[in-house]
């Protein structure tokens, strides 16, 4: 397929995705906020993938950022779409704390104080009852737009489209090069000039940023957070299962993982309301033990196989 | 790719799995399904509707039943909200369990302003989010500081009625999420006022959560030395901690747990002998009470399995207290309904008469006391309320051999 072909397409798809509430019930829609909130996390996990870094800690950053939006809301009187923002900043700027502390750890020991991290931040927000509401949480007198299902959908496609352009802005930009390097070869990155600490910085701060931001479009569509809605394993979880169905190393690889789980999932809990979650789990596990680089990943197989036999 | 999705979204529409069926009454329930509190409320709610159907049904039609699972996620607990009302167009909901969750579909209940008969959510979280003009909201489950306030009430009772029972110190080990710390709080908040108990407490990491070593938990209430040790966690924590309790030689005169639900077969370890515990309901109330064993009945003879969670009758209630609402208001509009259920006056299988009243907040408030009971000989038994009881308390817990 020519590239223009693919931006046509892209750009069809993004078109019907904005006009989904002309054709689409609040149940489509609500489920479509659902996919698209965790295509989101799944593109941001990726994104921090392709230097090499595996990262469980989405659940910490998207928790900070839904706890910074509700109390930014509760406590400094914020609109609830300055909250949104807030919640981006506060989260990118804990991660650039944080990423001063981590950012020097590797393979399984970044990944494993990753995953601390939604722990420690759920510790935190239980131990301060007065300012958080502790595990009890804290709500909101209302949400964002009253409500409206297409005004949610809208704003959660927001969230979409602020990971898609800093993915492709990663693709498309000298971060590309560096990420890969530094996946490839960190000596060889930095024998040819690649500030390795520095690449991985601003990867970390802006995936983290987007994470706060999904956080906190979360909390402001359903009015609430607490400790275990937010920092919930599932957030970290599915995104990371839904990449990997995809294909990694891509945008469109944790698109369309996204799309297919988000639906398998809904459409099984429809059909087998008493087991779907054990058919659920055997189809990540079959599809990741035999299509190991995802639907991406064998789309380009098939594609270049056809290439080779025209060739 | 987009436009892919919007196809499957709509093709998913057309499937059977959201396909209307005849003239009946729909009623939509929202439970968590992998969770033995929603597996079985969601199937006594289902005998509930096949018996009221076999009886004739209501104003001539028959009921229906929609289960959708929330998978305890708020997120999901919204979508199963917008399905049953705008696919399925249910005339009225039903369910729910976590407060967590039943706090994402709030939004979504309030967008619609049907009737809502609620079987959980204890947290009084849920009752601030409501607020007071949610008169379509009906919550049967008493909320965290009616059950406290529940549980001074009986354990003055029984301290009255049982002069051999004293009770000074109590202290409660409590799972550190949110079930857990209201638990704490209204303890702390109803036994601690007014110096007549002496509270002291700590939190645990529940085994449903990735927890299960209870050892300093269990460290600080030995050597607090309660007259009443109570847990309030999950179903997954009661073995364990008991295994645990054993192993370190603590054996207080009253041990007592408060999970949602007791794990299945509880009570053929020979460890549950004599442990307390908070409920609503236990298959022993067949023994008194006419309305339960025609629920246990019923519901063994369907499912082939006995209700292990107080939610099974409960959900049963919930189906039982809308058809009586459906038949007095003679319609399903929701003016009418929230009027008719307004005068609800159910005997109940869990051993009290159900109507609505104020509560702090909402309108509608249903059952307020949890009951006292103690596992003798592998059986729940009651022993508070006293209208209700079943036999008489064995004190203290025996120490471990």
């Amino acid at each position: 397929m020519n590239r223009n072909l693919l931006r046509l397409a892209a750009a069809l798809a993004g078109a019907a995705a904005v006009a989904l509430p002309a054709f689409a019930g609040a149940y489509p829609l609500q489920v479509a906020r659902n996919v698209i909130m965790y295509m989101a996390l799944a593109i941001t996990w990726d994104m921090l993938l392709r230097s090499g870094q595996i990262s469980f800690g989405i659940a910490g950053l998207f928790g900070i950022g839904a706890y910074a939006a509700v109390l930014g809301v509760l406590r400094a009187g914020m609109s609830p779409w300055l909250s949104i923002a807030f919640a981006a900043a506060f989260a990118g700027a804990a991660s650039f704390l944080i990423g001063f502390l981590i950012l020097r750890l590797r393979t399984m020991y970044f990944s494993i104080v990753t995953l601390a991290l939604a722990e420690i931040f759920r510790i935190v927000i239980h131990n301060l009852p007065e300012f958080t509401g502790g595990p009890e949480g804290v709500v909101l007198e209302g949400v964002i737009m009253k409500g409206s299902a297409s005004g949610l959908y809208w704003l959660t496609l927001g969230g979409l489209a602020v990971a898609l352009a800093a993915s492709w802005g990663f693709e498309k930009s000298r971060m590309h090069f560096a990420l890969t390097a530094i996946r490839n070869n960190e000596t060889s990155a930095k024998s040819s000039g690649i500030d390795i600490f520095r690449w991985l910085l601003v990867a970390f701060v802006v995936t983290s940023s987007i994470q706060g931001l999904l956080g906190g479009i979360y909390v402001q569509s359903y009015g609430f957070a607490t400790p275990d809605s937010v920092f919930d394993a599932n957030f970290t979880l599915l995104p990371l299962a839904m990449a990997l169905l995809g294909g990694i190393h891509s945008t469109i690889g944790p698109v369309l993982g996204a799309i297919l789980l988000g639906l398998a999932a809904e459409w099984l809990k429809l059909r087998i309301p008493y087991g779907h979650l054990v058919v659920y789990g055997i189809i990540i596990i079959v599809v990741i033990l035999f299509m190991p680089k995802g639907l991406y990943g064998l789309a380009r197989k098939v594609s270049g196989a056809a290439d080779r036999r025209r060739a | 790719m987009k436009r892919t999705f919007a196809i499957l979204v709509i093709a998913m529409l057309a499937t059977g799995a959201f396909a209307q069926t005849g003239d009946t009454i729909k009623i939509g329930g929202i439970w968590t399904l992998a969770d033995i509190t929603g597996k079985q409320g969601s199937m006594a709610a289902q005998q509930a509707i096949e018996e009221i159907n076999k009886a004739g049904g209501v104003l001539g039609r028959k009921l229906e039943l929609i289960v959708v699972d929330d998978e305890g996620k708020a997120d999901k607990g919204a979508a199963a909200v917008e399905k049953l009302m705008t696919v399925d167009n249910v005339e009225l909901l039903m369910g729910g369990m976590a407060s967590g969750v039943e706090l994402g579909k709030i939004p979504t209940f309030k967008k619609y302003g049907k009737v809502v008969v609620s079987t959980g959510a204890a947290s009084y979280k849920v009752e601030e989010a409501l607020g007071a003009d949610s008169s379509w909201y009906f919550h049967l489950h008493p909320w965290d500081y009616n059950q406290g306030a529940s549980y001074v009430e009986g354990w003055d009772a029984i301290q009255k009625q049982y002069p051999k029972i004293k009770i000074k110190k109590i202290f409660l080990a409590y799972e550190e999420g949110a079930f857990g710390k209201s638990s704490w709080d209204a303890t702390k908040t109803l036994f601690g006022t007014g110096g007549r108990y002496v509270v002291d407490g700590a939190s645990f990491k529940s085994a449903a959560l990735g927890g299960g070593d209870y050892a300093s938990v269990l460290e600080a209430a030995k050597s607090f030395k309660p007259d009443l040790f109570l847990w309030a966690g999950y179903d997954a924590d009661a073995l364990p901690m008991l295994e645990q309790a054993k192993a370190m030689k603590f054996s207080p005169s009253i041990y007592l747990g408060a999970p949602p639900g007791w794990p299945i077969g509880f009570g053929t370890s020979k460890l549950s002998e004599k442990v307390m515990l908070y409920g609503m309901w236990a298959p022993t109330m067949n023994d008194t009470n006419a309305a339960s064993k025609a629920f246990y009945k019923g519901f063994v003879a369907k499912y082939k399995e006995e209700p292990a969670t107080y939610f099974a009758p409960l959900s049963y209630s919930a189906v039982y207290i809308i058809a009586d609402a459906i038949k007095l208001a003679g319609t399903t509009e929701t003016a009418a309904l929230i009027k008719a259920l307004e005068a609800t006056k159910y005997a109940s299988p869990l051993g009290e008469t159900i109507s609505f009243s104020k509560s702090n907040i909402i309108a509608h408030q249903g059952i307020r006391r949890q009951k006292i009971l103690q596992w003798q000989s592998g059986r729940q038994e009651v022993i508070w309320p006293f209208e209700a009881k079943t036999a008489t308390p064995v004190y203290p817990f025996p120490a471990w051999k």
